[in-house]
C-alpha cells in the first residue's frame, strides 16, 4: 500500500465515521458524505496523475460533478427537513419509526 | 407534479438502471446507480408532508453512503490491481466491501432499517419503483462480481429471510408488511446467488412480477392499514377474490407461480448439500406466510365488524383507467399462473 493510498483511505474512513458515528445534525451527516466524496476526487485524480494517460483524466471531473449534484439534492433535503420538522437535528427524523 | 418533469424523472430513472446494466467498468456503474437516486429523490419528496421528506432524507444518506463505499473500494482495487473490470475484481477486502456496498443499497439483513421507514414514508407508486426497479441494478452488479467469501452471503440471505418474517410480524402498516416481505425474498436470493446466478435472476424477475402485482392491488384499494383493507369488498369485489391468491402466492404456496423460486432454490441447495440452509430458510419462510394470511384473511375471509352502511363509501368510483391500474391484469396473471411456464422461463434466462 503506498503512502497516497494509504492518505486517502484514512481520508475517507474518518468521513464514513464520522457519518456513522456522529449523530446529532444532518448538516454534519452531509458535510461528512462531501469529504467521502472529495477523498474520492483525490485518489482518482492522483491516480490519472500517476499514470499520466489522457483517457482516464476525465474521471475526476465527472466524479466531480456528480458528487455536486449530490450535494446540492442534500442540501435541497436539508432544507426541506429544516421547513417540514423545524431543525436540522437527526433525533427529530422519527416519524417513521415502528 | 408537472408532467414534462415526470418524464424527465421516469426517463433518468430507466437510465440509470440501463447505464449500470450495461456496464463493463465501476465508475460507469456508479455513475448509473447515482442517477438511479438522484432522479427518485423528487418522487419521494414530492408530497409536501414531514413524512415524505424524511423517507427521501433517510433514502438520500443511505444511498450516497453505500454508493461511495462502493466507489471507495473500486478505487482502492484499481491502485492495487490496475484496473477497473466489474467481473475480474479479485482483491478479498476490496470484494466484500463492495458487496457489503450493495447489500446496503439493497436492503438486506444486517442494513435492512432504512428500508421499511422509507417505504412507509412515500406514496405506493414510488414504494412500487424503490421496490422493485430500484432493486435491479445493485442486484445484476452483485451477480457479476466473484464472491471471494462464501460464508457472507449465506450468513446475510438466512439473516434477511428470519428478520423479513420476524419484523413484519408486529405490523399493522401495510407499506410496512411489504418492506419486510421484500427483505426475506431478497434474502432467497441472495442466499442462491453464490451456487446458481439463473435462479437468482430468476427469483428476482418473480418478486418483481408479485411485488408489483401487490402494490398496484393496494393502490386500486386505496389502502395502507390492514384495517382499510377489511372494506375491499364494498370497493373491488373481483380484487377481494383475486387478493389472496397474490399473497399466497408471496408466501410461497404450491399451484401459485411464487412458488417456483422457493421450490428451485431449496431443490438447488439441497443438491449442493446445504441441508441446514435449505431447512433454515424453508422453516422461516413460514413466518412470512403468517402475515401473508393475516392480510388474506382481512381482506377476504372476513366481515369488517361495522355495521353494514358504514363500510360503502361516500362516493361511486367510476374506474379510471391510469396506466398503473391497467398493467394490473397482467400483473396479476403473470404472479398467479407462471408455476407452469418455469422450464421455459428457466431455459430463457439460463
Amino acid at each position: 500500500m503506498t503512502p497516497i493510498q494509504m492518505t486517502f483511505s484514512t481520508m475517507f474512513l474518518l468521513g464514513l465515521m464520522g457519518l456513522t458515528f456522529h449523530r446529532t445534525h444532518l448538516l454534519s451527516a452531509l458535510l461528512c458524505l462531501e469529504s467521502m466524496m472529495l477523498s474520492l476526487f483525490l485518489a482518482t485524480s492522483l491516480w490519472a496523475l500517476q499514470l499520466s494517460t489522457i483517457n482516464i483524466a476525465t474521471v475526476p471531473m465527472l466524479l466531480l460533478a456528480f458528487s455536486a449534484c449530490e450535494a446540492s439534492s442534500g442540501l435541497a433535503l436539508l432544507v426541506a427537513t429544516a421547513r417540514t420538522h423545524g431543525s436540522d437535528h437527526m433525533q427529530n427524523l422519527n416519524l417513521l419509526q415502528c | 407534479m408537472n408532467p414534462y418533469l415526470l418524464i424527465v424523472l421516469l426517463t433518468s430513472l430507466g437510465l440509470g438502471t440501463a447505464l449500470t446494466l450495461s456496464s463493463t467498468h465501476w465508475l460507469l456503474a456508479w455513475l448509473g446507480l447515482e442517477v438511479g437516486t438522484l432522479a427518485i429523490l423528487p418522487l419521494m419528496a414530492q408530497p409536501h408532508h414531514p413524512r415524505a421528506t424524511e423517507a427521501a432524507t433517510k433514502y438520500f444518506i443511505v444511498q450516497a453512503t453505500a454508493a461511495a463505499t462502493l466507489l471507495f473500494a473500486a478505487i482502492n482495487n484499481a491502485w492495487l490491481q490496475g484496473h477497473w473490470d466489474i467481473q475480474h475484481m479479485s482483491h478479498p477486502l476490496f470484494t466484500s466491501m463492495i458487496t457489503l456496498a450493495l447489500l446496503l443499497k439493497l436492503g438486506l439483513a444486517p442494513m435492512h432499517t432504512w428500508m421499511p421507514e422509507v417505504i412507509q414514508g412515500v406514496s405506493l407508486n414510488t414504494g412500487l419503483i424503490v421496490s422493485t426497479w430500484q432493486k435491479i441494478a445493485p442486484f445484476i452488479l452483485l451477480l457479476q462480481i466473484k464472491q471471494i467469501h462464501p460464508p457472507l452471503l449465506t450468513i446475510i440471505g438466512l439473516a434477511s429471510i428470519l428478520i423479513g418474517g420476524w419484523g413484519g410480524l408486529n405490523q399493522t402498516q401495510l407499506r410496512k408488511i411489504l418492506a419486510y416481505s421484500s427483505i426475506a425474498h431478497l434474502g432467497w436470493m441472495v442466499l442462491i446467488l453464490q451456487h446458481s446466478t439463473a435462479l437468482a435472476t430468476f427469483a428476482l424477475l418473480i418478486y418483481i412480477f408479485m411485488t408489483s402485482a401487490t402494490f398496484i392491488t393496494l393502490k386500486k384499494c386505496k389502502a395502507t392499514t390492514i384495517n382499510m383493507l377489511t372494506t375491499t369488498w364494498t370497493k373491488a369485489p373481483t380484487i377481494t377474490l383475486v387478493a389472496p391468491l397474490m399473497l399466497l402466492s408471496l408466501g410461497g404456496l404450491p399451484p401459485l407461480s411464487g412458488f417456483a423460486p422457493k421450490w428451485f432454490i431449496l431443490q438447488e441447495l439441497t443438491q449442493q448439500n446445504f441441508i441446514p440452509h435449505a431447512s433454515i430458510a424453508a422453516l422461516a419462510a413460514l413466518l412470512s406466510l403468517y402475515y401473508y394470511l393475516r392480510l388474506s384473511y382481512s381482506i377476504t375471509l372476513s366481515l369488517s365488524p361495522n355495521n353494514l352502511p358504514e363500510c360503502l363509501q361516500w362516493r361511486v368510483n367510476y374506474p379510471i383507467s391510469t396506466p398503473l391500474s391497467s398493467a394490473l391484469p397482467a400483473a396479476l396473471a403473470l404472479t398467479l399462473f407462471l408455476l407452469p411456464l418455469t422450464p421455459s422461463a428457466l431455459t430463457l434466462i439460463i
